[in-house]
């Protein structure tokens, strides 16, 4: 028994972390611009992995990254080339701040998924970005769910290290666990008449949260409204 | 006083110092012997010491050198030739500003006014020595009271040679008249009255050498003298940073290339550091092996061009950024000769910000940029950039960007209104559709192969633009509709009034 505690005491000397229970660090968060969207989370966590899904997520990354590029340089992996700067730009974004990763748009051997992956691990290696977003919205399912969780993992571990935050934007949450925070937006009916399209209802839903969770029956709404409305 | 710095067997020295770190030191302690001449029948026009131990001699023919075995044989490179000699003239450059190139393999630098700054002449001379060591030279270094008593010491004797003021004729005596510039008719005539040293010439009588061998014969003498005072030509500082290296048989392994980039890179960047600068842009060409053409030309040639954000001296940060772009580059044929140039700036000083917000480190960020692109590529089919900063172009084509170079500089930004939009995701290209309609407007929609019905529609909102140039012109006639899937769906669609058809460009998320 006292060999069991000396040993004990001499692993705890030189592997402190080793026998402490695992504790998440918290660390500030970003604020989206949308004030619903920031009331219900309390904002994106930095040091943490995030996922934003549903209808209307990229509204909310591009709201995201116009807050964020005012204080933070950000980078944007777009696995399928769909990122849109004019949005970004009427959004209020510095553009020379943020890096815009286009992928599969070269002849190159990877697939652009896993050019998405990769790219993601060299930005998160590099450091220095106050946010970092791999956007996965245009790829099947059934590609999305063949990736391990091992990898969703691997990411969060990385990223607890760092002052950044990890966005991923997709159709449904997949890293589960992993995932510090996940918002799911879904389009509420609109006014669908007159001459010119002005906006959208969209309803959060939040998912998983290291803060206290809202009841799911609370589901704050708000309009956004386009470009030129 | 003038210091005379003289590289023996300068062929020789300029072909090693081109060789890998590694195998500099073993090449020259061991026989080499720099063959020139015509493919068929090169003959050896330089070799160093050990080589000439082993009875090698200039003018003997390849299969002869050959035969001797144990000789490392190498290609003259003029290329390395010249950037050796501009080499040397650097590092004279950086002991003082007045520096004469007189000829190949040997500089002269005037010394006065830099003994605050550096010692004695000694010192200096030690000083330069340990500086073109560093080069990859191997060379001789004189200091006299004038430029030509410093170069026929350098020349005559080995290490360093210090020669105080009025003592020129005395320590020159032993040298050889062959040292001289001086014509094969003149040698016979001194042979034949038996002068052999410089000392014998310094003792001749003026008048009668004068009137059998005339001015050039009393020029000779003064030179042995050590009495001749000349003003020297300076050299004036070269503004392009080239660095090349032929190869003597095409290479085809990006590790061998490597060695010499690597090597070169490091000369460059040695060399910009001792004129106090950097570079910001850096270019590569490659000659590839392609065979001779009937009518003489050769030849393709690969170019490649890096622009960094920020001036740098860091030469392993440029050779990851030149290995890393390399590395997914493929070639039609192998590499036969690499010329890298920098374009010379001053360096950046800055003072960190402590109110700037954390930024990638700007060094390393431009590897993290190589090795992005080295995934993701250069690159898209209408060449633009795949990685960097979006910016909108002034124009009302839809979806009308380009892609600058992204830099962690901090620069002033200008302050803007931040305000949650709907944004677009963007079709790139534009999905080809078919729509039905309901008198003017979509009424239904093929939506990946589905047929979808179109709940509002709102528009047409017709654009057009390049009217000059058909290539580029476009006319749209855009919607905005809400299409019934699974749940709701809001597109843009546009009829492309010159093509002829239907679009999906852009969907509201």
């Amino acid at each position: 028994m006292r060999a069991n505690l000396s040993l004990r005491a001499e692993i705890e000397a030189r592997f402190p972390e080793a026998c402490r229970p695992y504790q998440q660090r918290r660390y500030d968060t970003i604020s989206t611009g949308i004030t619903e969207v920031d009331l219900a989370t309390g904002g994106i966590p930095v040091s943490t992995l995030s996922e934003i899904c549903g209808s209307g997520k990229t509204s909310v990354l591009t709201s995201l990254l116009a807050n964020a590029s005012h204080e933070h340089y950000c980078a944007l992996v777009d696995a399928k080339d769909s990122f849109d700067p004019s949005s970004a730009d009427t959004a209020g974004a510095n553009l020379s701040r943020l890096l815009w990763v286009r992928c599969g748009k070269s002849k190159q051997k990877l697939p652009p998924l896993e050019q998405a992956f990769t790219t993601a691990d060299i930005l998160l290696n590099s450091g220095g970005f106050g946010v970092v977003a791999v956007d996965l919205s245009d790829f099947s399912e059934r590609l999305i769910n063949k990736i391990p969780l091992a990898t969703w993992f691997r990411f969060a571990r990385v990223v607890e290290k760092d002052r950044t935050a990890l966005v991923f934007i997709e159709k449904q949450q997949h890293a589960r666990s992993c995932a510090g925070l996940v918002i799911n937006l879904k389009t509420s009916p609109s006014l669908l008449s007159g001459t010119l399209f002005k906006q959208l209802q969209l309803e959060v839903e939040l998912i998983r949260t290291a803060e206290k969770k809202l009841p799911s029956s609370v589901r704050p709404t708000f309009a956004m409204n386009t470009q030129w409305a | 006083m003038f210091a005379c710095l003289y590289v023996p067997d300068f062929s020789v020295q300029a072909v090693v110092r081109l060789e890998p770190p590694s195998t500099q030191g073993p090449l020259r302690r061991s026989p080499v012997a720099v063959l020139d001449g015509p493919a068929n029948l090169p003959k050896v026009i330089a070799l160093n010491d050990p080589a000439r131990k082993l009875a090698i001699e200039v003018g003997m023919t390849k299969l002869q050198v050959e035969t001797c075995g144990g000789v490392t044989l190498r290609k003259r490179s003029l290329d390395g030739e010249d950037a050796a000699q501009t080499g040397l003239v650097e590092c004279a450059n950086s002991f003082s500003p007045r520096v004469e190139s007189t000829c190949t393999g040997t500089v002269i630098l005037d010394l006065s006014g830099t003994e605050k700054l550096f010692g004695s002449s000694e010192n200096i001379a030690h000083k330069i020595s340990a500086s073109a060591t560093d080069q990859g030279f191997d060379l001789r270094v004189a200091v006299a009271a004038n430029p030509d008593t410093a170069m026929y010491a350098a020349r005559g004797f080995a290490g360093i040679t210090v020669i105080p003021i009025h003592h020129e004729a005395e320590r020159l005596a032993s040298l050889r008249v062959g040292l001289l510039p001086i014509t094969p008719e003149m040698i016979e005539i001194l042979d034949g009255w038996g002068i052999q040293t410089f000392k014998a010439l310094a003792a001749l009588p003026e008048t009668p050498l004068t009137a059998r061998l005339g001015q050039a014969g009393l020029y000779l003498q003064k030179l042995v003298q050590g009495r001749i005072k000349r003003t020297l030509i300076p050299v004036e500082t070269a503004s392009t940073f080239v660095e090349s290296y032929e190869f003597d048989d095409p290479v085809e392994l990006l590790e061998s290339l490597a060695f010499l980039l690597h090597r070169l890179i490091q000369q460059i960047t040695e060399r910009l550091m001792s004129h106090s600068l950097a570079t910001n842009e850096l270019r590569l060409t490659l000659d590839l092996g392609v065979a001779q053409l009937r009518d003489g030309s050769t030849g393709e040639q690969y170019k490649r061009e890096w622009k960094l954000p920020l001036p740098t001296q860091d030469k392993n940060m440029l050779f990851a950024v030149v290995r890393l772009d390399l590395e997914h580059s493929t070639f039609a044929a192998p590499v036969k000769k690499i010329t890298i140039e920098a374009v010379p700036i001053k360096p950046r000083h800055v003072q960190g910000d402590l109110f700037a917000p954390p930024s990638p480190e700007a060094e390393k960020l431009e590897i993290t940029l190589a090795r992005i692109r080295g995934v993701v590529g250069s690159t898209d089919d209408n060449g633009i950039s795949c990685v960097g900063s979006p910016r909108i172009v002034d124009s009302h084509k839809p979806d009308a960007f380009i892609v600058q170079p992204f830099s962690s500089v901090a620069e002033a930004l200008e302050k803007r209104t931040l305000r949650a939009v709907l944004a677009l995701r963007m079709f790139r290209p534009a999905v080809e559709t078919s729509v039905e309609l309901n008198g003017e407007k979509p009424h239904f929609i093929r939506l990946w192969n589905t047929h979808r019905r179109v709940l509002a529609a709102f528009g047409p909102w017709c654009s057009s633009g390049n009217w000059w140039n058909s290539a580029a012109a476009w006319v749209h006639e855009e919607w905005d509709v809400v299409v019934k899937t699974l749940g709701v769906g809001y597109y843009r669609i546009y009829r492309d009034q010159i093509k002829g058809g239907w679009f999906i460009g852009a969907a509201f998320d």
